[in-house]
């Protein structure tokens, strides 16, 4: 059943990003919903399933990137566990405090992209991607976060405690 | 904080422990061997790529529909309409002069050497835009046709205007294009009337930029940069922008050129893909021979 229901989210939200939700780009940013919703997942049931769900919609990601292919499924589903390990020392669960951990996670993936698209091409390139692609995407990503934390969070069930 | 120190929770159940088990292997296996990983999951993934085809096109035929109806019935409905079909003439009508000069500079300075054939018949076929980028990172869209259509990696991606990017990755029913504005995107152009020859490469910031031009180029702003033709996809002299001011490159060895795209990526809908940049009764048989003026006939 949650299997299901991981698949068609990941079927469902691909789509839904690279279509209509690609128009929503504040200050020419566009948040990755994908990644928002694997930080979730991993940050509201525990780090295996954010991993899976993060494995599942970076390959989806990957399959129509223009990038190499798995650095999307490597990043998403990193990101997916590292939130279930951040919120494991967490104690402070309401839609805000997901807000720090996306922006991080986000923050750690959007390095790896800005090392491996960037690298080479001197600091001008890496420093510009630094501040007006990695910083602003990291930030609205947590924000979108929050409001999705928010939208979501009843359907996504806790892990159970100890 | 939450103390979660019960044994078997980090890692779940027997099912999750499995799963973890084949996601590390595939981590492994993309880290120490990516080209094999790489072509290993791209066989993988092309039935989930023609499965998740369907949605993507099924909403972007949606986000179509809503897009023109905003623009037709909500935002001055008669201006808009009108805008557009002159902005499409416009474009039209830009590349129509491209070709014609760039047909008069070659006409001008073949004609007397060579017996010009003219090439005029590109083989294209049209794509739509289905999907946009997914990262920021990478400047790219997706269109609605793939391998079942012809389409291969390394073509062209063009629009009646000029140079849109270029085909990177293929599946049966859609291909991703990596636009002129991504920095991972190189083509080797040629200002239009001085003739010097450099790569054309997108920057972060949206543009392009002309490097490698010789230190000595006439180059100025407002010329026009047209495609060489010398390596893949592209016929010679299609339009990529108009050079917006020149500088010199940081070891003085050459001269850069910031230049407008030609095409807007983020006003991208159809596109033509290049499937032979030249036709072939338009290739120079193997048996043809260049005779230049003065030079004596070979005799067989």
């Amino acid at each position: 059943m949650k299997v299901s229901a991981y698949m068609l989210l990941a079927l469902s939200l691909f789509p839904f990003q690279v279509t209509l939700l690609s128009s929503f780009n504040p200050f020419g940013i566009q948040p990755d919903f994908c990644l928002v919703i694997a930080c979730l997942v991993g940050f509201r049931t525990g780090q295996v399933h954010g991993l899976i769900v993060g494995f599942g919609l970076g390959f989806l990601q990957d399959l129509f990137s223009a990038g190499p292919f798995g650095l999307h499924t490597f990043t998403k589903a990193g990101v997916g566990f590292l939130s279930g390990v951040f919120a494991r020392n967490l104690s402070n669960r309401d839609p805000h405090a997901a807000f720090v951990p996306v922006m991080a996670c986000s923050g750690l993936s959007a390095m790896v992209f800005l090392l491996w698209s960037r690298m080479g091409m001197g600091l001008g390139e890496m420093l510009y991607g630094f501040s007006y692609i990695l910083l602003p995407q990291a930030v609205l990503d947590g924000l979108v976060a929050i409001m999705a934390n928010w939208v979501f969070g009843r359907w996504l069930v806790e892990a159970p405690s100890p | 904080m939450r103390g979660r120190s019960r044994p078997g929770v980090f890692w779940g159940s027997g099912v999750m422990r499995v799963s973890v088990a084949v996601l590390a292997i595939a981590f492994v296996a993309l880290a120490l061997l990516p080209q094999q990983s790489q072509f290993f999951f791209h066989v993988l993934g092309e039935p989930l790529a023609g499965l998740v085809a369907v949605p993507v096109k099924g909403m972007a035929t949606l986000d179509r529909t809503l897009r023109e109806w905003w623009m037709q019935y909500i935002a001055l409905q008669g201006l808009s309409q009108q805008n557009r079909q002159l902005r499409e003439t416009v474009q039209q009508l830009n590349g129509e002069v491209n070709r014609l000069r760039e047909q008069a500079y070659m006409a001008e300075r073949l004609a007397s050497l060579l017996e010009f054939q003219e090439d005029k018949s590109v083989r294209t076929v049209a794509a739509r835009v289905i999907g946009r980028s997914v990262s920021n990172w990478y400047q790219g869209a997706i269109l609605n046709k793939g391998e079942d259509d012809g389409i291969q990696e390394q073509m062209g991606v063009m629009t009646p205007a000029g140079v849109a990017g270029r085909i990177v990755r293929t599946s049966r029913s859609a291909s991703i294009a990596l636009l002129t504005t991504d920095p991972n995107l190189v083509i080797a152009g040629m200002i239009q009337r001085t003739r010097d020859e450099g790569m054309v490469q997108g920057t972060s910031q949206g543009l392009v930029r002309m490097k490698y031009l010789p230190p000595l180029s006439s180059v100025k702003t407002g010329d026009a940069v047209v495609t060489s033709g010398l390596t893949g996809g592209f016929p010679r002299g299609v339009l990529i922008g108009e050079v917006d001011h020149v500088e010199e490159s940081e070891d003085g060895l050459f001269r850069t050129a910031q230049i407008v795209p030609v095409v807007q990526s983020r006003h991208l809908d159809e596109v033509l893909i290049v499937v032979s940049p030249r036709s072939p009764e338009a290739m120079p048989s193997p048996d043809h021979e260049l005779i230049l003026p003065g030079a004596q006939n070979p005799t067989p």
